[in-house]
Formats: structure tokens, C-alpha cells, sequence
């Protein structure tokens, strides 16, 4: 009979079915944690690679030395004592060096005090959106809604030279073209929408000019938190880095820009996340240990079927993948309804949360297997009932 | 006669040197051909333990089996082979399984044997129209009485056409018409089989149509 174990289980239903509902939550919530990193890893290198994606050639990051990068550590730099590396072989010669600041920022958007990152540049040079991210799909900013802000009118640093206050903020934050964020005290207007453009825990980019952001959150001085070389065209950015790092007359750190990329997953994903990933794992044994414990308990309770069932002359083998047959049931019940519900919460979850098929098929096997051990281990201790059971009496 | 299932000097201990229970002491003896052979003996006097040693549900302390002409080999044999296509098995207490019907129940001993599902159900069918239940097939046990659900055991025993069947009491757990109606089916199913039936039991009718009657004192055979 190929279903008997089917015929068992409706005979046991309700025990089954919370089961397979305790299987899904926990399959939902290994998900969701690893949908969470996800998304952390997604939005921590976003800007970085969006950076890199439109350098083309590749990136030096500049920063204070022993900084460990402005992503990581504190760093301030003096753009004007680096012009000097404009000369270097195998800086570019078109946009050699962009000088940036990314600060975390809590400006008030719509009344609201906010946490923000917030991201100066030039906007002819690398670090934020450009006229080509308000007409190219494939440039990395896109789409740019609105327009860009209005740059300072020098080149160079000089205090009394400061633009509009302007920014372009990302559409998530609510703000609508023309509405002000508050910044430092200073009222920015709003002027162009970026879409999806976050830091960690959705934390929004503010673009905006240079000068803009020395004046509000460095009280206006010359520094700047990271400037970037772009790599000349057949270069290798981290001989680069190396050899900035020696010629350089002022000490710097320099990073290319996968190194910056393993820095910011490190410090802002993978250390902070160690205990998700620790509980993730936890909760993988856990779901093993209910499958074991309620196949373990049912077959207590069956003992005297499974008894019978060796005594007309079940092997060992038939009772075991009886029983296995239905932690597999449970289990692949349990763990697409997890996959359902993760999907189903991932779409109103408060922070962006990633379930991808890939890592829903990774939750399953391994889920799958650590239940199916589980399962194991409990359908032979079941299977080894000794049959005279059949002849007691209750 | 043709012996389907021999003891030769076959002891069963419980525990161990000083307070071991010799349940089972020194049986020689042989269950032939399509006969009825009857247990009898009190409480405690080994009938079950020697069923059970004869059936292959048991590991004998000592002693030997020949089954079908051939010695069980105890150290390497799958006993639960032997069990599913040498012998049958009807207990006390019935031992239908709960969630399956009478007809799942006689399929299910087949099912163990790797018989395909469409010639056990053909088979299961006709078992248990001979048990006399053919309008019983698709009741689960909770559906049935206690006579039926014994008659289900019987066809369930005879699924896989075994050369001895053994029923242990098969009807203490009955009252005395159905205890009955289930002693002339087993005379019936010996007469119309080639099947042995070695049933236990204190029931004095089964007495007069036995072929043999063996009675058991302190694990042995008088
Ligand atoms: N598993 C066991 N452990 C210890 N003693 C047992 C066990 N099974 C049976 N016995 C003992 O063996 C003897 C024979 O038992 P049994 O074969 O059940 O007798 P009967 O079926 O004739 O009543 C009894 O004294 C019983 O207590
Ligand atoms: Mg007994």
C-alpha cells in the first residue's frame, strides 16, 4: 500500500498539522534573518559599487592613515595637500581626484529629527548622481527625478563660497521636490529624487554639494572624509593604492574600492550580525529537535502498531521509512509554508528584508536534513520495538 | 507427515543465571501439515514464549528451529522474513491497525511482504469474504465488533499464505458466541486449507476437533 503512511497521519492530523505550523514559523523566521543580512549586504555595498560602476576604470578611497577608511574609522582629509597625486601614473587624467564627504547626519525630515547619511561631492566628479543618471538606465544613480543641485562656483575650497542649499534625497523618505530638509540647522531644499538609495537599515543618501555638506556637517573648514583617485584606464587599483600609499607626502590609508566594500560588509554586516547568524543556527537545530521529539513522541504512542507491525514480519526497514516518509511530509510541508509566510512578511517588514529563491532553496535542504536526522534517529528507536509487545495485553 | 516447523531441544531463559525464568524448557517437538493443534496449559506455563519461539518473533536461549526443511539461522537470518512469509500470527487482543479498514489491514501484511497493491487487494478481498466479512471490507476496527475484528486477524494471518498460522487465546477477549463463531471458522479455514493452525487456547470446544493437543506445564510439554 503506498499511502499507509498518509492514512497515519490523517488518523493523527491535528498533531500534524502543528507541527508542520511550528516548522514553517521557524522555517519564516531562518529566512527572514537571513533575508535581513541580506538586505544589510545589499545596501551596505550599494554606494560603493555604485561609485566604482561609475568610475569604470576602478577606485583608490583615500583616507587618514590607520582610519581604516571613512566607512570604518574617523577620517579627515585636506583635498588641497593631495592635489599632488594628480600627477601620479596610473591616476586618471580626466576626474583624478573627487574629494567626498559621507557623514552620518540626523536632519529633520518632515518634522521628524532622522537618521541620514549624508554624501557631499562634486557634481561633475565622482560620488553622487550626474547628469547622466537623469537619462541613462544603465548608469548607476538611475533614475535621478527632479534635478541636481547647483554647485558652488569654485573649484576649490574658499568660505564664502557656498551654493543654494539644495539636495536630492531618496523617494522613501516621503519628501516631495520643493519641501525643505532640515540639516545642521539649515533648511536644504529638496530638488531631485534618487530611488533606492540607502545605507544600512534603510538609512537614506542625502546627495549634495561639497561645500554644502563642509558647511553643515563640518562647520564649514576645507576637510573632507575620503577623497577618491579614479584608476587610469589599464591599471591595476591596488598597485595603485600601494604606490599611493609610499609616494604620498601626506601619510594616507588607500583602499581599492572591493577592499572598501569588505570593510563596510565586516564592520556593518557580518560583526554586528555574528549573533543573528549564531541564533539562525540555533533555530535550525531547534526546528530538527520538534520534528525528532514529535516523531519521537508519536512513535511512543504507536509503539504497539509498530509492534504488530513487525510481528507479522515489518523489517526494520519498512517501519523506519514508514516513519520517515512522514517527517518528510511534515517537514516539506512545513518548510514551503515557511517560505510563504517569509515571503508574505517580508513584503511588510520595517526594514528591507531580501528572501531570495536561492537562499529559500539553501533554508530547505538544509532544513530538510537536519529534520530528516532528526527523524532518523527517532524512527530507529521506534523501529526497535520489541514485537511480543503484540502479545500483551493493554 | 510432513513437518512444517520442528523444535529441537528449544529453551527460552528470562534474566539472568540465579533468577532467570526458564519459560520455555527443552521443547522437541513438530507442527505438521495442515493440521489443528491445540495448546493448552495455565497461566504462565510458556504457551506464549513457545508461540513465539516457533513464529520467529523470539531468539531462542537454546536449542534449534527447522522451518520449512531448513534450520533458522539465528546469528544471520532476518527473522522478520521468516515471519512475513513462513507464518501467521492471531492475537489476543487483536491488533487491527486503527487508522486502516479490515480490507487495508489484510493488505498491509502483504504490503510488508512487497506484494503489489492490485493482487493483494484481490487477495485481502477474498480472505475476507472466507472469514465472512465480505460486507465488512471498508469499516476501520472502532467500526467493528470484537468477533469481527478477530476474523479480520485471521484473514490478515492467512494474507501471505503462510504454512502455520498461530493464534494465541484468540478468544479471551470475546464473549461466548462470538468465542464461538471464531473456533468454527478456524475449523473451517483448517479444513478448507493446507495450513496449520496452532492456536492457544482454554476453550474447551476447540478440544474435540483438535488433531493434536498438546498441554504445557513449567515450560514444558507433558
Ligand atoms: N519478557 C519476560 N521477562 C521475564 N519473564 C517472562 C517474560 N515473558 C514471559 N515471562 C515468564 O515466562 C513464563 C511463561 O510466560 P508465558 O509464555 O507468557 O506463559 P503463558 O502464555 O502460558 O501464560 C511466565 O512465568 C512469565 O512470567
Ligand atoms: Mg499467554
Amino acid at each position: 500500500m503506498k499511502y499507509v503512511f498518509l492514512k497515519d497521519m490523517a488518523y493523527r492530523r491535528a498533531r500534524i498539522v502543528l507541527t508542520i505550523i511550528s516548522v514553517a514559523c521557524l522555517v519564516a523566521l531562518i529566512l527572514l534573518m537571513g533575508g535581513i543580512m541580506k538586505g544589510l549586504r545589499m545596501q551596505a555595498r550599494d554606494y560603493v559599487e555604485s561609485v566604482e560602476q561609475q568610475a569604470e576604470t576602478g577606485t583608490v578611497w583615500l583616507s587618514t592613515e590607520r582610519s581604516g577608511s571613512t566607512f570604518a574609522g574617523f577620517s579627515l582629509l585636506n583635498s588641497e595637500h593631495l592635489e599632488i597625486l594628480r600627477s601620479l601614473e596610473g591616476v586618471d587624467k580626466d576626474i583624478p581626484l573627487s574629494p567626498i564627504i559621507f557623514a552620518q547626519a540626523r536632519p529633520v525630515i518632515n518634522g521628524k529629527e532622522t537618521k541620514a547619511v549624508v554624501v557631499g561631492y562634486q557634481k561633475g566628479k565622482l560620488g553622487g548622481p550626474s547628469e547622466k543618471d537623469k537619462t541613462d538606465p544603465n548608469a548607476p544613480f538611475y533614475p535621478i527625478i527632479g534635478r541636481l543641485f547647483q554647485s558652488s562656483q569654485y573649484e576649490d575650497y574658499r568660505p564664502m563660497d557656498i551654493p543654494p542649499g539644495e539636495v536630492i534625497v531618496d523617494e522613501l523618505t516621503g519628501l516631495e521636490i520643493g519641501q525643505n530638509v532640515e540639516l545642521a540647522g539649515k533648511p536644504l531644499r529638496v530638488v531631485g529624487k534618487t530611488r533606492g538609495k540607502f545605507f544600512v537599515f534603510d538609512t537614506p543618501l542625502l546627495f549634495m554639494d561639497i561645500r554644502t555638506a563642509q558647511e553643515t556637517v563640518l562647520s564649514n573648514v576645507i576637510y573632507v572624509n575620503t577623497v577618491l583617485v579614479k584608476v587610469a584606464e589599464g591599471y591595476n587599483p591596488l598597485q595603485l593604492a600601494n604606490e599611493i600609499k609610499e609616494r604620498s607626502t601626506v601619510r594616507v590609508d588607500a583602499h581599492t574600492g572591493n577592499q572598501i566594500v569588505e570593510i563596510i560588509l565586516a564592520n556593518y554586516v557580518d560583526e554586528p550580525m555574528k549573533g543573528v547568524q549564531a541564533l539562525r543556527i540555533m533555530l535550525w537545530i531547534a526546528t530538527g529537535l520538534i520534528v525528532a521529539m514529535i516523531t519521537y513522541v508519536t512513535t511512543r504512542e504507536k509503539i504497539r502498531e509498530i509492534g504488530v507491525l513487525k510481528a507479522i514480519g515489518a523489517s526494520d526497514k519498512y517501519v523506519v521509512s514508514l516513519i520517515l516518509k512522514q517527517v518528510v511530509i511534515m517537514t516539506l510541508a512545513g518548510i514551503i509554508l515557511g517560505i510563504i509566510l517569509a515571503y508574505l512578511a517580508a513584503g511588510v517588514f520595517p526594514i528591507m528584508v531580501v528572501v531570495s529563491t536561492s537562499e529559500s532553496l539553501l533554508v530547505a535542504v538544509i532544513t530538510m536534513a537536519v529534520c530528516l536526522y532528526g527523524g532518523y534517529i527517532a524512527a530507529k528507536r521506534a523501529a526497535s520495538v520489541d514485537p511480543m509487545i503484540a502479545f500483551r495485553g493493554r | 507427515m510432513n513437518s512444517l516447523i520442528e523444535s529441537i531441544n528449544i529453551t527460552k531463559k528470562f534474566g539472568e543465571s540465579e533468577s532467570a525464568v526458564v519459560a520455555v524448557d527443552n521443547v522437541n517437538m513438530s507442527i505438521y501439515e495442515g493440521e489443528l493443534l491445540v495448546i493448552m496449559g495455565e497461566s504462565g506455563s510458556g504457551k506464549t514464549t513457545l508461540t513465539s519461539l516457533l513464529g520467529c518473533i523470539l531468539r531462542p536461549t537454546s536449542g534449534s528451529l527447522i522451518i520449512d526443511g531448513t534450520e533458522v539461522d539465528y546469528d544471520s537470518e532476518d527473522l522478520s522474513m521468516i515471519r512475513r512469509e513462513k507464518v501467521g500470527f492471531v492475537f489476543q487482543l487483536f491488533n487491527l491497525i486503527p487508522y486502516l479498514t479490515a480490507l487495508e489491514n489484510v493488505i498491509i501484511a502483504m504490503d510488508i511482504a512487497g506484494i503489489k497493491e492490485h493482487e493483494a487487494e484481490e487477495r485481502a478481498k477474498e480472505l475476507l469474504t472466507q472469514v465472512g466479512l465480505p460486507d465488512r471490507m471498508d469499516h476501520r476496527p472502532s467500526q467493528l465488533s470484537g468477533g469481527e475484528q478477530q476474523r479480520v486477524s485471521f484473514a490478515r494471518a492467512l494474507a501471505n499464505n503462510p504454512l502455520v498460522v498461530f493464534a494465541d487465546e484468540p478468544t479471551a477477549n470475546l464473549d461466548s458466541r462470538n468465542s464461538a463463531s471464531i473456533m468454527q471458522l478456524i475449523e473451517k479455514l483448517c479444513n478448507e486449507r493446507r495450513t496449520a493452525f496452532a492456536v492457544v487456547t482454554h476453550d474447551e470446544r476447540l478440544r474435540t476437533d483438535a488433531d493434536r493437543i498438546l498441554e504445557m506445564q513449567d515450560g514444558r510439554i507433558l
